[in-house]
C-alpha cells in the first residue's frame, strides 16, 4: 500500500527505474571512467575523478565543486505557503525571513524522518525546498497527498489534512513543466570558493557580497551572464561555501566556467566519495544513517532538536518527538581513531566497545580525513562525554574471518575487547 | 591495462606461472574499482587453499574486497610490504604489488585460467 497508516506512518514504494544520467552526466564523462560512475539514489553519478583523499583535501585547502543536479528542488508559493510548510516541517518556517534559509525535518504523524531538508524564503510568498535526491519520489508524494487533504496529520486525536485555507501552488522546481523557472544545485565549497565565484561576475563588489553573506543566507546574482540563487549553504562543513541553483540549460557551462576559473586555485571537481568523506569528517548526517535508517535516529538522537519546535502549536509528529525529546537514551556521536598506513579501515556496524571492554552501540558511518578516521556511531548517551576513550572491534570482513572466530554482528551490552581505541571528539567540526 | 604473459580470472586476479610456482595479485581493473588501498590482509604462510577460495582481503576506505586464490596450492611467501604501502598494488599491481606466492599442488586447476586475449574480451562485456 500507499500513503498513511493508521498509525500514522507513511509508506511509500519508489517506483523502480534504471539509474538515470544527471544534468551533468557528459562532463562527468569528460573528466572520468565509465567504471567510475556508479548508481547512486536513481541516477548514474561519478564516486572520483581523481582520487577521494585529493579531493577530499582541494576542499579543505582550495575548493571542490559537486554535482548536486539530483537533488530535489520543490517550490511552495502563494499565501498558504507558509502556513503549509510550517505545518509539514519541524522548524519554524513563520520566523524565516527573505533571502534566509532554514534545516529543518519533514515527519509522518509517527513520527518517522522522512527527509531532512532546507527550505529557502526567496520571496514573501515563494519558498524553494531542497530534499535528498533518494527521497525526492516520496516527499513529493507526501507533500502532494498532505495539499489534497490524504495523509494522516496527527493520530491522537486521529486527524487527515489538510488542504490550506489560502491558495498553495506546489511545483516541482526540476520538472520541464517549470519551464524558465526550473532550477538544479551545483555545489562550491572550500575556503577559496568566494575568489572562483568573484572570477565570474562582472559586478565589483561580488566578492565583498560572498565575503558577507551569512550562513544559511542567500541572494540572486547573475555569474557570466547566467542567473543563480548563491546560497551559503552546503554539506562539507565548510566554513565557507555555496550552493548555486540555476536552469539545467546552464548547469554544464557554469560548471565549467567554474572549474576553468578555479584550476589555478586548486579547484577540482569532486565525486561522492569525497562527498561523503567530508560530510563525515564534518559530523554531517546522512538519511538512512545518521537519520531514520536502521536505529528509527530521531532529530534530537542526532543531535539536532534545535531544529524541532516543540512550541510551535502545531506540525505534522509534534507529539511522537515531544516524547522522544524526553525519553531518548542514544546519541550520535563523533568518534576520531588513527588512519596511519596499516590500521584496517573501521566499517558501518563495528561495535563501539567503552573502557571496561562492553559495547555501547555501533558505528554508522566512517571515513578516513588525512591521517585520521572519523566515525559517526549511534551510542549510549552516557558513553558520549566529549574526550571520552572509545574503541571500535571488527566484525568480520570476509568468511575466513568468521572462521577464526571473529564475531559478525554485537547487541549493546556485550563484552568484546576493542581493536583500535579512539577518542570522542566534538559532534561537529568546522573547516 | 592487461598484461601478456600472465594468466587471469573472471575475479581479476592475475597469475605468473613459472613451473610449479605462481605469483599472484590482482588486476588493474580491480584496483581501479576499490580505489586507493589502505589495508592488506595477507595469508599466513603455509596455508592450502583450493582455487577460487579466499586468500587475501583488501581494503580501501570505501570497500573492502575479497581475493581469491588462482590455483590450488600452498602459500610459501607473502609480499610483506603491503602492511605499510597497501598504495603499491594501485601503483604497480602487476609487479611490486604482488601479493603472494603459491606452490602449486594441482596443475588441472591453472586449466581454468585466461589468458590475456581472453581476460581483455572478458573486460569488455563488463
Amino acid at each position: 500500500m500507499q500513503g498513511s497508516t493508521p498509525s500514522g506512518q507513511f509508506v511509500f514504494e519508489p517506483p523502480v527505474a534504471e539509474p538515470a544520467p544527471s544534468v551533468l552526466y557528459e562532463e562527468h564523462l569528460k573528466l572520468t571512467n565509465k567504471s567510475r560512475m556508479s548508481p547512486f539514489a536513481g541516477y548514474v553519478m561519478p564516486l572520483w575523478y581523481s582520487t577521494i583523499a585529493a579531493e577530499h583535501q582541494a576542499v579543505r585547502r582550495a575548493a571542490g565543486l559537486f554535482d548536486c543536479t539530483h537533488m530535489g528542488v520543490l517550490e511552495f508559493s502563494g499565501g498558504g505557503a507558509v502556513g503549509v510548510l510550517h505545518a509539514a516541517t519541524t522548524n519554524d518556517v513563520r520566523k524565516l525571513a527573505v533571502g534566509r534559509a532554514q534545516y529543518g525535518y519533514i515527519l509522518d504523524a509517527a513520527g518517522n524522518i522522512l527527509d531532512d531538508i532546507i527550505v529557502y524564503r526567496r520571496a514573501e510568498q515563494l519558498y524553494m525546498v531542497v530534499v535528498n535526491a533518494a527521497n525526492e519520489p516520496k516527499i513529493k508524494a507526501y507533500l502532494k497527498e498532505l495539499l489534497a487533504g490524504r495523509v494522516v496529520i496527527e493520530v491522537e486525536p486521529h486527524r487527515t489534512g489538510f488542504s490550506p485555507c489560502e491558495p498553495c501552488i506546489f511545483r516541482d522546481m526540476r520538472d520541464t513543466a517549470s519551464g524558465s523557472d526550473c532550477r538544479v544545485d551545483i555545489a562550491l565549497q572550500g575556503p577559496a570558493s568566494i575568489d572562483v565565484l568573484a572570477k565570474l561576475s562582472s559586478d565589483g563588489s561580488i566578492a565583498e557580497k560572498l565575503s558577507g553573506l551569512k550562513p544559511f543566507a542567500f541572494f540572486e546574482e547573475k555569474l557570466s551572464g547566467i542567473d543563480c540563487l548563491i546560497c551559503r549553504t552546503g554539506y562539507t562543513g565548510s566554513k565557507v561555501g555555496f550552493e548555486l541553483f540555476v536552469h539545467p540549460d546552464q548547469a554544464a557551462r557554469l560548471w565549467n566556467l567554474i572549474l576553468e576559473a578555479g584550476k589555478p586555485l586548486g579547484v577540482l571537481p569532486c565525486g561522492l566519495g569525497a562527498r561523503d568523506s567530508l560530510r563525515i569528517e564534518a559530523g554531517l548526517p546522512l538519511y538512512g544513517h545518521e537519520l531514520d535508517g536502521k536505529f528509527g535516529i530521531s532529530p534530537f538522537e542526532a543531535g539536532y532538536g534545535w531544529a524541532v519546535k516543540l512550541d510551535k502549536a502545531f506540525f505534522v509528529g509534534k507529539a511522537p518527538m515531544a516524547k522522544i525529546a524526553q525519553t531518548y537514551e542514544m546519541q550520535v556521536t563523533r568518534l576520531e581513531f588513527s588512519a596511519a598506513k596499516g590500521v584496517r579501515p573501521i566499517r558501518p556496524d563495528d561495535p563501539v566497545v567503552d573502557g571496561c571492554g562492553v559495547c555501547v552501540g555501533w558505528v554508522l558511518s566512517s571515513a578516513t580525513a588525512g591521517e585520521k578516521q572519523y566515525a559517526l556511531a549511534c551510542i549510549s548517551r552516557n558513553a558520549a562525554t566529549e574526550g571520552n576513550t572509545l574503541g571500535v572491534y571488527y566484525l568480520a570482513r570476509s568468511p575466513s574471518q568468521v572462521q577464526q572466530g571473529r564475531a559478525e554482528r554485537m547487541d549493546k551490552g556485550q563484552q568484546a575487547q576493542a581493536d583500535l581505541t579512539g577518542t570522542v571528539v566534538g559532534r561537529f567540526e568546522k573547516f | 591495462m592487461v598484461v601478456e604473459g600472465l594468466l587471469y580470472t573472471k575475479d581479476h586476479e592475475w597469475a605468473k606461472v613459472e613451473g610449479d610456482v605462481v605469483t599472484m595479485g590482482i588486476t588493474d581493473y580491480a584496483q581501479e574499482q576499490l580505489g586507493e588501498l589502505v589495508f592488506v590482509e595477507l595469508p599466513q604462510v603455509g596455508k592450502q587453499l583450493v582455487a577460487r577460495k579466499e586468500i587475501a582481503v583488501v581494503e580501501s576506505s570505501k570497500a573492502a574486497g575479497d581475493v581469491y586464490s588462482p590455483v590450488t596450492g600452498t602459500v610459501t611467501e607473502v609480499n610483506s610490504e603491503l602492511g605499510t604501502k597497501p598504495e603499491l598494488i594501485n601503483e604497480d599491481c602487476y609487479k611490486s604489488g604482488w601479493i603472494c606466492k603459491l606452490q602449486v599442488t594441482d596443475k588441472k586447476s591453472l586449466d581454468n585460467l585466461m589468458n590475456a586475449k581472453k581476460y581483455q574480451e572478458y573486460l569488455d562485456t563488463l
